[in-house]
């Protein structure tokens, strides 16, 4: 066997097993194709497993750092799982990474390329989905765009996975946005409420792309639980009167608490007049139904985000409670990581299972239907307007 | 506990609107008639329980049985439990999950035509409902026998436990599995009975084909794509073919069989709802009654087959002693319950026609068998050859283009067309793209009840039967019937037989020759 044959049958066994293979940045695409080629005809031959390469997206994903890079495969790898997609990782090195430069060859781009490959049921394997990882130095993303234009799968949709604040926002904004037909990001990656400002910003970019948020799709089980409470025979009626909503999360998850106090203003209409920090490092938002109320008109609801601990998969939130009238309490209460207790004042309280989605799962959700939704961007923009509201006290009501 | 104002009950749930996360039905609870039977087992909790593990049930859900069998709730629940085992799509069971799916799962045993059963089944129901707090939403399932089917909806009417809709009440809505009636007048008749007591948007009869995904994509397909409808009517396609076979034979529903037939039991429901799909023009909108407008247009334009050309468009025939997966299996007569003298057909294929602007002169051939070599339902679609042939003029043949879409297995569609072979000479190849569900989405599709019964609770009767289609298709359907009554009454039965293992009878690959075509090899 030739020295070339050694290599491509080294290569090919690689890319059967999914392990990473080098590769010039020039040769990517026809790499693939030879690579493809023979997995098809050695599954024609091997145990009757069909080969089939599939991709319903192109999904880019800028990270920086080898750390982040070695968690955004295994991201990646997990996806894989859920849909097929042509996966382009775009990384910055870190100046201080290991491995910076070592496959650069001189320090410009590397490129690997892997297969994702999905275990069918009874064991046979079908090779399917492949992965593109292109790594360089800082200042290596003036180059990232004009790769993934050369990169797409014509004919498939792209989508923009945006999760590492620490990639220069010019790479999605200029580059890949114009390319792009949905853009993803984690509002639970946000460190701080602040750091809306910046996702509001990039979802204002992307209009009319559709943007869909990690954040808010761990928070679909607990709104769909919770709406869920007022379904018949309940009915309608008591949100009309509802007087106090708490929202229970842990320290990090603000943002999420804020995201649910906004969908429930949003959607029964409450009119935000003031925030007031609480004595226990939570805050309150006092609303009124009322279009016409001035500033200082007495709040007719109050929403409290109300800082606790507990037992929470990463929305953060432990719980959400409804007064009405004063009295009757509709509660989803998270029990266990994956467990609720809901209750409402007509029937005995009911545990029922809560999903925890791994990331993974949820981009496969943000790729899907449910990354269309249009409530999401008016609930980030309400949520925008209920943090740009100065704080005025510090005491605590409840 | 607090008790409900009537104003609460008009209001509706502003926190439902907008939510994209799933399509989740109001709180309800499911009676199954029949639950202790096969199909409870087998499909009906295996398929809420998938429903629920994927969290497309509400939290307030509840299930009762109703059966002949004495159970407790928690042998019901048991028997449920090991259904769902062998047979729910989301496998394993999660016990956490099914602990708390049990917990709302009971059975009350009882007679269908038994009053006073109904009235305890109204009690406990209520009781359920209320500790529950359910709103008294209510979907009745029949999964009894057809002879049950009249005095169940009866029963339910003096129980008043499926009041008409109203305004502002809660839902009660029945499914009903088939067979709907034997002929048209049964049909007809048991239309009748069902409407004293239901109102047609309450009335979900099942035919669980239409919950098959590629069933549903046929209507994607055709009508959210540009490129096929423009070719779908008689200046492109040559004819079509719709094939539903079967490898097993009538295992232990001899004595039902003997009665049905393939042309009741796989024809006159299955393939004509395929069939009417496939040929339907497009609805104004996709919703229920839009859609089933367009599939009634399409059974009411079914050419009856005229006299003269009964024989050259009906076969039938009864599968002989054979082999089936390297297993030798005795021929029809010889199976349980069955006459050694019977005349009931075990494969039926037909050729027929649609009076319509879109299909004039295009034939419909359609074949239904058991014991045949592979189970398969697809319907391809032939297209017409070139009009100028500039290839194949030296004796290669060119095989005619052919869309297949495939029900099941490998739900999926394939397009067969040639391409040059590689290398010098002009030498033609037939290659096919293929889409498959199975490796295009990365997902298996859900079960067809899974998707029915989902529908049922959210009202959407678009995948189930509507009545009028139900005596349409055994207005056609009957005719062949009764010419068939009518060679058994002459004593001239033209029957043929065809070995199991088999496509069928020489007389069906006849019926195609005639008109220079062939069936297809699924």
């Amino acid at each position: 066997m030739s020295r070339d044959a050694e290599r491509e049958h080294a290569n090919f066994e690689r890319f059967a097993r999914g392990e990473t293979i080098p590769v010039e940045v020039g040769e990517i695409e026809r790499e693939l194709g030879a690579l493809w080629k023979r997995a098809s005809s050695a599954g024609d031959t091997h145990a009757g497993a069909a080969v089939s390469r599939a991709a319903l997206w192109n999904l880019v994903i800028p990270t920086r750092g080898a750390g982040a890079l070695a968690k955004t495969k295994a991201l990646v790898d997990e996806i894989a799982q859920g849909v097929p997609v042509r996966a382009i990782t775009l990384c910055l090195d870190d100046p201080g990474d290991v491995n910076a430069g070592a496959l650069a060859g001189g320090g410009g781009l590397s490129a690997t390329i892997e297969s994702n490959v999905v275990s069918q049921p009874g064991g046979a394997r079908v090779v399917y989905s492949e992965e593109i990882t292109l790594r360089g130095p800082a200042g290596a993303e003036t180059h990232f765009g004009a790769l993934v234009r050369a990169l797409q799968i014509p004919g498939v949709p792209t989508a923009a996975l945006w999760m590492d604040a620490a990639m220069p926002v010019a790479l999605l904004t200029r580059e890949l946005l114009p390319v792009t037909d949905r853009l993803i990001v984690d509002t639970g990656s946000c460190v701080r409420p602040p750091h809306l400002y910046d996702l509001q910003r990039l979802a204002a970019q992307a209009h009319p792309l559709p943007v869909a948020d990690l954040g808010w799709l761990r928070l679909g089980s607990l709104r769909l639980l919770f709406a869920g409470l007022f379904d018949p025979p309940v009915g309608g009626a008591p949100l009309r009167r509802a007087t106090r909503l708490s929202v229970r999360h842990r320290p990090r998850g603000d943002l999420s608490a804020l995201l649910l106090v906004s969908w429930l203003g949003q959607m029964l209409g409450w009119r935000p007049l003031r925030s007031v920090q609480t004595s226990d490092g939570g805050l309150r938002f006092d609303f009124t139904r009322d279009d016409g109320a001035r500033g200082d008109a007495e709040p007719e609801v109050q929403a409290y985000l109300v800082p606790a601990e507990g037992a929470c998969d990463a929305s953060g939130v432990l719980a959400i409670e409804l007064a009405v009238d004063g009295r009757d309490d509709y509660v989803v209460c998270r029990t266990a990581m994956d467990q609720a207790s809901v209750q409402l004042p007509i029937a005995p309280a009911k545990a029922v299972k809560l999903d925890s989605y791994s990331d993974a799962e949820l981009c496969v959700a943000a790729l899907g239907p449910r990354g269309r939704d249009p409530l999401f961007a008016k609930c980030l923009a309400y949520a925008g307007g209920l943090w740009a509201l100065e704080p005025q006290t510090t005491v605590s009501q409840r | 506990m607090k008790t409900l104002s009537e104003e609460s009950l008009l209001l509706p749930n502003p926190l439902r609107e907008g939510l994209v996360e799933e399509r989740i039905p109001e709180p309800a609870a499911m009676v199954i008639f029949g639950a202790s039977g096969d199909l409870a087992r087998r499909k009906l909790l295996p398929a809420l329980y998938s429903l629920t593990r994927d969290r497309l049930l509400p939290a307030r859900f509840a299930v009762l049985g109703f059966g002949r069998a004495t159970l407790t709730d928690d042998a019901f629940r048991e028997e449920m439990r090991r259904g769902c085992e062998e047979f729910a799509r989301r496998r394993p069971v999660d016990p956490a999950l099914w602990a708390a799916f049990a917990r709302n799962v009971f059975y009350q045993q009882g007679a269908y035509d038994d009053p006073a059963a109904f009235l305890r089944l109204k009690v406990r129901l209520e009781e359920i409902e209320h500790t529950l707090g359910l709103p008294g939403n209510r979907v009745f399932y029949l999964s009894t026998p057809p002879s049950a089917f009249a005095p169940v909806i009866r029963s339910l009417g003096h129980a008043n436990l499926a009041p008409k809709p109203a305004p502002g009440q809660p839902f009660s809505r029945v499914i009903i599995e088939k067979p709907f009636g034997i002929d048209l007048q049964t049909a007809r008749a048991l239309n009748t009975e069902v409407h004293d007591i239901l109102a047609e948007q309450q009335i979900y009869r099942i035919d669980h084909y239409l919950g098959k995904e590629t069933v549903q994509n046929l209507l994607v397909f055709r009508f959210a794509n540009g490129i096929f409808e423009p070719l779908w009517n008689n200046h492109f396609v040559d004819h079509v073919q719709i094939t539903g076979s079967e490898t097993v034979g009538v295992e232990a529903r001899g004595g039902y069989f003997e009665q049905a037939g393939s042309l009741r039991d796989m024809v006159q429901n299955h393939l004509l709802q395929v069939l009417s799909l496939a040929a339907m023009e497009p609805p104004v909108a996709f919703e229920a009654d839009a859609v089933r407008d367009e599939k009634l247009k399409v059974l009411k334009a079914l050419r009856f087959i005229p006299e003269s050309d009964f024989e050259h468009q009906v076969v039938r025939a009864q599968y002989a002693a054979g082999s089936i997966g390297g297993q030798t299996v005795p021929g029809y007569r010889s199976e349980p319950d069955v006459s050694p003298r019977s005349t009931t057909e075990t494969f039926v294929a037909l050729k027929l026609f649609i009076d319509s602007w879109r299909w004039a002169g295009v034939p419909f051939y359609l074949r239904s068998g058991k014991r045949m070599p592979k189970r398969v339902t697809e319907i391809a679609i032939q297209f017409k050859e070139a009009p100028h042939l500039l290839f194949g003029k030296r004796g290669e043949t060119i095989r005619p283009n052919v869309l297949s879409i495939r029900i099941q297995p490998d739900e999926g569609i394939a397009l067969n067309f040639g391409s040059k072979l590689p290398g010098p000479a002009m030498e033609i190849a037939p290659v096919s793209m293929e889409f498959r569900y199975g490796s295009s989405f990365g997902v298996e599709p859900p079960e067809a009840y899974e998707r029915l019964l989902l529908d049922c609770l959210l009202g959407d009767g678009t995948l189930f039967t509507r009545g009028d289609e139900v005596e349409a298709s055994w207005s056609w359907v009957s005719r062949i019937h009764q010419r068939w009554a009518a060679e058994v009454a002459a004593g001239r039965t033209t029957l043929d037989s065809y070995p199991a293992g088999s496509w069928g009878p020489e007389a069906a690959d006849r019926m195609l020759a005639a008109d220079g075509r062939a069936w297809r090899l699924p």
